[in-house]
């Protein structure tokens, strides 16, 4: 096992779990934002009909929220130890269109579901940061503000 | 060229710039380069690139930007089930550039969790 803190701070999971409810809306939105746009239309086209999709500018707002999120995660823990668990929006976004498709999942697919929960599994057993970095930052907050 | 190749390739830049995003947006949350071991940080203070750590969240934005427009070219070169698996390793990208930029500890548990992910992703998009 890695050596440095294991416990992880309640605003670190937080921030986690606010991460991949975001992420899953943002993937929604933006599959439902451009769905209807036909596959060969152009640039400005593509463009165009984005602009005037209500989803659009959710997935946009979804992503500004997120910025803010993850860097306020990030600035707390091992970018190698918060990253991999934003593979977890994989799933609800599977999830998701699994139900809204009335589609059944196929045995790759689960199988290939709980590979990526253990996975996380592993890497959530190991500590959430690893330098002295933080603890510098942590005591001179005002350098985030730079 | 061939498409899939082309494909390929575009894909792997899209990786590639995604795990330098998820670095630029680590830097500006930890307060600047001060977080990079000491010779990258030698090497960012020759280039006399910016050290306020806002400017470092916008260059991440900037590469998330940019890595849309490679994922979704991409995407008109491959197929989903080619291309979702493989945009799984930017978690192996992210934890290379953890390891030898940040110094962070990327232990054995820690690959195994990133292996088990992209070989998961690779299952989800049979």
């Amino acid at each position: 096992m890695e050596r440095g803190d294991t416990k992880l701070p309640r605003e670190v999971f937080a921030g986690l779990v606010i991460a991949i409810v975001l992420d899953t809306i943002i993937q929604i939105a933006w599959k439902l934002a451009v769905s209807g746009i036909p596959a060969k239309a152009s640039i400005g086209g593509t463009a165009h009909a984005a602009l005037a999709n209500p989803f659009f500018y959710a997935a946009m707002l979804a992503f500004v929220a997120q910025l803010f999120n993850w860097v306020r995660v990030l600035s707390r823990s091992d970018l190698s130890f918060v990253q991999p668990f934003t593979a977890l929006s994989y799933l609800s976004v599977l999830a998701i269109s699994a139900h809204s498709l009335h589609e059944n999942i196929s045995a790759s697919k689960m199988l290939g579901v709980a590979l990526i929960l253990l996975g996380v599994f592993f890497i959530s057993r190991t500590p959430f940061r690893t330098t002295d970095a933080h603890n510098a930052v942590l005591k001179h907050p005002e350098s985030l503000r730079s | 060229m061939r498409p899939a190749l082309l494909g390929i390739l575009v894909l792997l830049a899209a990786v590639a710039v995604e795990s330098f995003a998820q670095l630029f947006l680590k830097i500006g949350a930890s307060g600047g380069p001060e977080i990079l071991l000491l010779r990258y940080r030698r090497l960012i203070g020759r280039f006399s690139i910016s050290s306020a750590a806002a400017n470092w969240v916008v260059l991440g934005v900037i590469a998330y930007g940019f890595e849309i427009l490679l994922y979704t070219f991409s995407l008109h070169l491959l197929d989903v089930s080619v291309a979702f698996p493989m945009g799984s390793l930017c978690f192996v990208g992210v934890a290379m550039l953890s390891k030898m930029l940040l110094g962070e500890t990327v232990g054995r548990t820690r690959w195994l969790g990133v292996g088990c992910i992209v070989v998961g992703a690779v299952f989800v998009a049979l």
